[in-house]
């Protein structure tokens, strides 16, 4: 009974607002009102929106795969850190979060710039003859944005892997496992639950990000989000933004859905 | 004793409840103007606008802030009872506004400085439903010791100017000025910019980015990344500042050119203060204020600047004869048709 005010407020304040915005996904006003896909399929049938969808699904999962493989090692370095120094060290490593994500986004622009330091190492180390051009592309907008959610999945697996005991992978490697074995049998199944949060989080922040691959990639590497943008505030389009806000939601349920499959299966090998 | 006490003590909770209601009717007659307006300066719109104009009308005025699109579709949800009395958008954006009925049109006889504004800035989008409020060019920016001159905006199709350019992006509000002087500059002949836009997809692989707002063209000439852009006149003094030898043109087939404007919502409940204030706002004094400190070039052609506060603003003979309109109801027919065009030919 103690659930029911929380519950209502949510029922009422965030679930049914949202659900009436994305229903509005399935009204099809022509020839006659009805409900129905007509709007998916109109999108789906043009093909530069079915491009701008596969560009922000690969650079998604390209960020939650990359920033999972990152964050094992350090998480597991962090655990073995001495607990009064361990919350030192996870602060400094999510100490990003609490920069805008519009400073961190243009601290990039300043970094990958012609005069920026990143091209000042590159022709110092003489690997390349002339400022390359590394703003405005998919590398650009894939850099940034994996600086940007890398803590919320490192936070996810820290907070997974105190709960693992470090004397069971000590068992693992006393009773003959090597260390792709420890990590793949044990550690990886008793973290999944970390990792579906954090993969969920991380793929979620990407398809929804909006600043980073608007400044970072520009129109050359237009995103569902920034696509959403334009119909919304350029073409009033709202039935498309709708449309799109539906398949931003679909995609991170299916990717949330796919971490748990894959979890699984590991846990019952 | 105690009663004695307690009878006078109710009677001054009587007295201060009689005293603080009449304080709340007083306070409740204070009428209220609601101003609907974008968020940028508003510190300075407080300053020069705002407090003068509260102080002369006896009235509290409200902002509400927020982009074209946030903002009509607010005034759209509240059409039968509006909110907001006064609301101050692009030209293109109050025409959207008008034509879904939520503007109201004018009687320009109210306004006792119509008579001192720009013919352009009088009934600027048609019905008599706003007025302009201040202008703004977008020319040509260059880097004088990088390029020799910049007189045309075909010069941006030159060859030395690839991988060295900026355009603004469609969807902002320079967007369209920018594909209207292209359009021009190569004989396009349709009001659909044709000519302009096939002449930019062409060269989109010369062009670095296509710029979102000011912000983001200012550090890309501090980061060296381009060399030459068109810029909305109101960025200029930001962009000077970087220190860089950057050149302003007034390329020979003119500027293009933007206005905001201002209108009263459909239904108001303060109409009356919504023209006292869009009369204050174009007067002399208000108009010589925001442009003095760099916030809204003037539309009254009273205004006198001196000449590092001409430099910055859209302001001047060879300004004024240079500007060229983009028309509000070309804009809104292919705004949808660009943007595809657009998204097609430049996200590869």
């Amino acid at each position: 009974m103690l659930v029911m005010p929380a519950l209502i407020f949510t029922v009422v304040c965030f679930l049914l607002p949202v659900l009436a915005l994305l229903l509005e996904a399935f009204r099809v006003d022509a020839p006659a009102a009805h409900w129905g896909l007509g709007r998916f399929a109109d999108f789906f049938a043009e093909p530069l929106n079915r491009q701008v969808f596969l560009r922000t699904l690969r650079i998604a999962a390209l960020v939650t795969l990359v920033s999972a493989l990152l964050s094992y090692p350090a998480a597991q370095a962090i655990v073995r850190v001495a607990p009064r120094y361990r919350g030192m060290v996870l602060g400094m490593m999510i100490l990003p979060l609490m920069v805008s994500p519009i400073a961190r986004t243009y601290a990039w622009i300043v970094l990958f710039g012609r005069n920026g330091a990143i091209n000042s190492v590159l022709l110092s180390l003489g690997l390349a003859d002339e400022p390359q051009r590394l703003l405005f592309s998919e590398m650009a907008v894939f850099v940034g944005l994996l600086q940007l959610l890398l803590p919320l999945m490192l936070m996810s697996l820290v907070s997974s892997m105190e709960n693992l005991s470090r004397d069971i992978t000590l068992a693992a490697s006393t009773l003959g496992a090597n260390a792709w074995q420890v990590f793949t049998r044990v550690t990886l199944p008793l973290t999944q639950e970390g990792l579906i949060v954090g993969g969920t989080l991380v793929f979620t922040g990407c398809v929804t990000a909006y600043v980073t691959p608007a400044l970072l990639g520009g129109p050359k590497v237009l995103m569902l989000e920034t696509l959403l943008y334009q119909k919304v505030s350029v073409e009033s389009d709202f039935g498309t933004a709708n449309v799109i806000a539906v398949i931003l939601v679909l995609m991170t349920l299916a990717v949330n859905a796919g971490l748990k499959r894959i979890s699984s299966s590991r846990s019952t090998v | 004793m105690l009663k004695k006490a307690s009878l006078a003590g109710l009677g001054l909770s009587l007295v201060t409840g009689l005293l603080s209601l009449t304080a709340a009717s007083a306070h409740a007659e204070k009428r209220t103007l609601v101003l609907s307006a974008y968020p940028i300066a508003q510190p300075l719109f407080a300053k020069y606008v705002y407090t003068p104009f509260k102080e002369k009308c006896g009235c509290e005025i409200v902002v509400e802030t927020g982009n074209n699109a946030d903002r009509i579709a607010k005034l759209d949800a509240r059409r039968d009872n509006p909110v907001v009395d006064l609301v101050l958008l692009s030209d293109f954006g109050m025409l959207e506004a008008a034509r879904k009925g939520l503007i109201q049109p004018l009687d320009y006889g109210r306004l006792k400085n119509y008579g001192q504004i720009y013919n352009f800035a009088r009934n600027p989008i048609g019905g008599n439903f706003a007025v302009g409020y201040t202008i703004y060019s977008v020319g040509l920016v260059y880097r004088t010791d990088k390029i020799k001159s910049l007189a045309s905006w075909k010069d941006l199709w030159r060859a030395d100017m690839k991988g060295h350019l900026s355009l603004p992006d469609v969807s902002t509000t320079q967007g369209p000025l920018a594909l209207q002087m292209a359009d021009i500059a190569w004989n396009g002949k349709g009001d659909d910019f044709a000519t302009g836009m096939q002449k930019i997809l062409d060269i989109r692989n010369n062009v670095v980015t296509f710029s979102k707002n000011s912000a983001q063209l200012s550090s890309l000439f501090a980061q060296d990344e381009i060399w030459a852009a068109p810029v909305a006149r109101f960025t200029w003094a930001q962009l000077a500042k970087t220190g860089l030898p950057l050149k302003w043109s007034i390329p020979t087939e003119g500027q293009a050119a933007g206005m905001n404007v201002m209108g009263i919502v459909n239904k108001s409940r303060n109409a009356d203060l919504a023209y006292q204030l869009i009369d204050f706002w174009l007067s002399k004094e208000v108009q010589t204020a925001l442009a003095m400190d760099l916030v809204d070039s003037p539309v009254n052609t009273q205004v006198v600047l001196p000449k590092d506060k001409a430099e910055f603003n859209t302001y001047g003979a060879d300004h004024i004869a240079s500007l060229k309109f983009v028309k509000p109801e070309t804009l809104l027919k292919h705004r949808s048709s660009w943007m595809e065009q657009w998204n097609k030919g430049i996200s590869k």
